[in-house]
């Protein structure tokens, strides 16, 4: 559906696109993960029609967007700070982009209750949006992008202003509301577990380029760099590869590595030990502690190997 | 609580002064017209002309203002130019610029021998246009300031959800700023409504307002009767009027942090635009200024510079500068302990706002009325010019106290600083340039002052204002030469005090450069 052929875009001295290539399937749901400053958003911008391109050709459908104003591409762009209108109530908000569409007053009401109600707002039509909570804020802002039944939806970290529990809720979900809907949707994040839990393919971005973009179990399985492995939550990486916690072996035969720093977790430990191989951190259940370290402390010593046939090597070596 | 004793003591001082020098005098000409008040007054078509005149042209510029103001601001806000820093400082300088300044380049483009070659004198729309002088930038910046409070992001998610850019100004940025110009059309209407200079030298024998009539009935038909109705008529308006600013003002939001859209570079037709609304901005703030000094320099090139070496002039000269500096001391005296003690205070805050809206003409009345045995007296005079004055320190130190973290003068404290050191080393140089600022307010006030000036004043009392106004009654050429020169002088002066007003000071750079 939504296809962008080598889109370059520079602000002053900062690249944030470089050629960039990417393609989204009908109801497919693509994370942008990266770090801050790399161009995520920009990108989600460029797609919205809200920053031109410096180069390269946006198409959705198979037509090139240059010249579609934003409000005629027909897509919902869901802001991190959900930028509800605040002179109009909950229900309001939700008629916004139903009445820009032409549609007449009782009938976008209408398909605005119904659309609250799904989500779980019904009775709040005539709120005050700033009397809402963070997760209703949300589902307003949600409501709003769903109702119009865009042709792509495009969220800007819609969910990082929210706490850590309300957080993995509304996640769930949203899953569950863009399951149902079958709409193509482009994911803006920062935070790796969002883009895994959400997202059918992730494209990581990094000053402006696609380090790598496939599904998250693909991520995992072979990432393609040692930045790239780190950025998703690999400890130990190394030059030639990654070693998962599978890779590292315990007990007697094993080289010994000194003992550099202990975390105390409520059903184990987590280690860091100098290895031959660098420093490497594994975390021990509690039974593996009473196998193999009975006690361990800083400045002692582990037997620890590595399984060189389970390591990950990176695909783009 | 403790905290909350010495700051009442520091208010004792700016509250007497704000209790007999306005307060009193207001109350003393309430008690006048309230005896004389009769419908009657309402029947004399010649007095209900005065008034019905006075709201209309009141509402007539506050709508003009609107109307023009509103799509100036949106390009202000919206389009990224050269100069546009500039344009958006400049704003500033009608606060600051005399009413006889202004009359008198109304005068020089469109009076008797205008430089435009229309004569519009003793029509309404000299008054009108004199008026949005000074009021159109107010709107302008007002409007320009709640835009700013309008997220980029919201504005992004209603293109998003279909709207086009004009319905995008309709149905999201309308709506925000429409808050903002409302305090500010308040404002214009006070302003239009009780201004006395403006319409004392461009309404002419028709459209002169209530004030100029008061002025009239007391200065030379000693009809206090009549002046006490007219003025009770004008404290009931301006006091619904200022009741319902401060309640609009209320309901503005706090300034949140947002970030607005930035503005962008005018593309195509969008240069049009911007064009014009820098014209049309140009043609009402900036052309009756240029007007003062083109005249200015066609009466130094035909008469020579000898037409201001004259007794009165520098007499007017000499009084203006004694008067301002006086005016200012007092001011940065009573500023000071104002802000001071309004810190917490809301109510003291707002009481800071008193002179701003109370009209001058309506003052003197009083003031006259209350002291008759001071009505020659320097001090009375004075006393007045530093009662205009003060807010200007007052408001400016006390905005600049609220910014002041009270942690840094904590952490000079923890590092050793006796409290007198913690304010000379960190409070002082931070506090520093809102103070300049609301000295050069003060100044560019008491110097510009000419409605109290020509109520209190007495012959050897000539300041600059009062000679221009005498020099432009009088026939004759060089009469005429004088008054402009003698405005250009004034002009000048002003905008010393602009650029004293604007001028980051050294640390405010520093700051710039950093963020």
């Amino acid at each position: 559906m939504l296809q962008l052929q080598a889109v370059s875009k520079r602000f002053g001295d900062r690249q944030v696109a470089r050629g960039l290539n990417l393609q989204l399937g009908q109801g497919e749901v693509l994370a942008l993960l990266g770090p801050s400053g790399g161009g995520k958003s920009t990108l989600l911008k460029m797609i919205a029609g809200l920053e031109a391109p410096d180069e390269g050709r946006i198409l959705f459908a198979g037509q090139d967007l240059a010249t579609v104003p934003v409000e005629q591409r027909g897509f919902a762009l869901m802001f991190q700070d959900f930028a509800l209108f605040p002179h109009l109530d909950v229900l309001g908000n939700v008629c916004f982009g139903l009445r820009e569409r032409g549609m007449a007053r009782p009938a976008a009401q209408q398909q605005a209750r119904a659309c609250l109600q799904q989500l779980g707002l019904g009775g709040m039509e005539a709120r005050k949006v700033w009397t809402l909570s963070g997760g209703e804020q949300q589902r307003v802002a949600l409501a709003r992008a769903l109702v119009t039944i865009p042709r792509l939806l495009l969220l800007d970290e819609p969910f990082s202003s929210l706490d850590a529990d309300l957080r993995r809720q509304l996640q769930q979900e949203f899953r569950q509301q863009l399951q149902g809907t079958a709409m193509p949707a482009v994911l803006v994040t920062h935070d790796r577990e969002e883009a895994f839990a959400l997202a059918d393919r992730v494209a990581v971005l990094k000053d402006g380029v696609i380090v790598q973009c496939a599904s998250p179990a693909q991520l995992l399985a072979a990432p393609a760099t040692p930045w790239l492995a780190r950025f998703i939550g690999y400890e130990n990486v190394l030059e030639d590869g990654v070693v998962p916690e599978q890779a590292l072996q315990l007990g007697q035969g094993q080289p010994v590595a000194e003992v550099r720093r202990i975390i105390q977790l409520a059903d184990g430990v987590r280690v860091t030990v100098a290895s031959s191989a660098g420093e490497l951190t594994l975390t021990l259940s509690a039974r593996e502690l009473q196998q193999h370290a009975a006690n361990l402390q800083v400045g002692g010593t582990l037997a620890v190997g590595i399984d060189r046939s389970a390591m990950l090597a990176y695909s783009a070596a | 609580m403790t905290e909350r004793r010495p700051n009442l003591a520091l208010a004792l001082l700016p509250l007497a002064f704000l209790l007999s020098m306005s307060i009193l005098p207001l109350l003393r000409l309430l008690q006048e017209g309230q005896g004389q008040f009769s419908l009657g007054l309402l029947a004399d078509s010649y007095l209900r002309w005065r008034i019905v005149w006075s709201l209309l042209q009141a509402v007539a510029s506050s709508v003009a203002a609107l109307l023009i103001g509103l799509p100036i601001a949106w390009c202000l806000a919206r389009y990224r130019f050269p100069g546009r820093s500039l344009t958006l400082r400049l704003l500033m300088l009608p606060f600051v610029m005399p009413t006889l300044v202004a009359g008198m380049g109304v005068l020089a483009l469109f009076g008797p021998q205008g430089l435009l070659g229309v004569n519009l004198q003793d029509t309404p729309w000299l008054l009108l246009y004199g008026n949005l002088f000074f009021n159109l930038p107010l709107v302008i910046r007002a409007a320009c300031e709640g835009l700013a409070q309008i997220p980029a992001s919201r504005l992004a998610a209603a293109r998003t959800l279909g709207a086009t850019p004009w319905r995008v100004f309709w149905r999201v940025e309308w709506p925000a700023v429409r808050p903002w110009l409302w305090s500010a059309l308040c404002l214009v209407f006070l302003y239009c409504f009780s201004g006395f200079g403006l319409a004392l030298l461009l309404g002419g024998q028709r459209y002169a307002t209530v004030e100029v009539e008061i002025y009239q009935l007391v200065a030379y038909e000693l009809n206090l009767a009549d002046a006490g109705a007219l003025a009770l008529l004008m404290l009931l308006v301006t006091g619904a009027m200022a009741t319902l600013y401060a309640w609009l003002e209320r309901r503005l939001a706090a300034p949140l942090k947002v970030d607005p859209l930035p503005p962008r570079a005018p593309q195509g037709r969008e240069w049009l635009q911007l064009l014009a609304a820098l014209g049309v901005l140009l043609l009402f703030g900036g052309l009756p200024l240029l007007a003062v000094l083109w005249r200015a320099g066609q009466a130094l090139l035909l008469h020579g510079p000898d037409v201001l070496r004259d007794e009165d002039i520098r007499l007017a000269l000499f009084n203006s500068a004694r008067f301002t500096a006086l005016a200012v001391l007092l001011a940065a005296g009573l500023g000071w302990l104002h802000a001071m003690a309004a810190r917490g205070s809301l109510a003291l805050r707002a009481l800071a706002f008193l002179p701003f809206i109370v009209s001058p003409v309506c003052l003197a009345f009083g003031l006259l009325l209350l002291y008759p045995q001071w009505t020659a007296s320097l001090s009375l005079l004075l006393a007045t010019y530093a009662l205009l004055a003060y807010p200007f320190v007052a408001r400016s130190l006390a905005s600049a106290l609220d910014s002041l973290p009270a942690h840094w003068p904590q952490a000079a404290r923890s590092l050793g600083a006796t409290p007198l050191h913690a304010f000379v080393r960190v409070s002082w140089p931070l506090l520093q340039p809102a103070f300049r600022r609301g000295l050069a307010f003060a100044a560019a006030t008491a110097l510009g002052e000419f409605a109290v000036t020509l109520f209190l004043s007495r012959p050897e009392w000539l300041t600059l204002t009062t000679l221009i106004y005498q020099r432009l009654g009088r026939p004759g050429a060089d009469n005429a030469a004088s008054a402009m020169l003698l405005s250009a002088v004034l002009m000048l002066l002003a905008l010393l005090a602009f650029v004293l007003i604007e001028w980051p000071s050294a640390a405010e750079r520093q700051l710039k450069k950093e963020s």
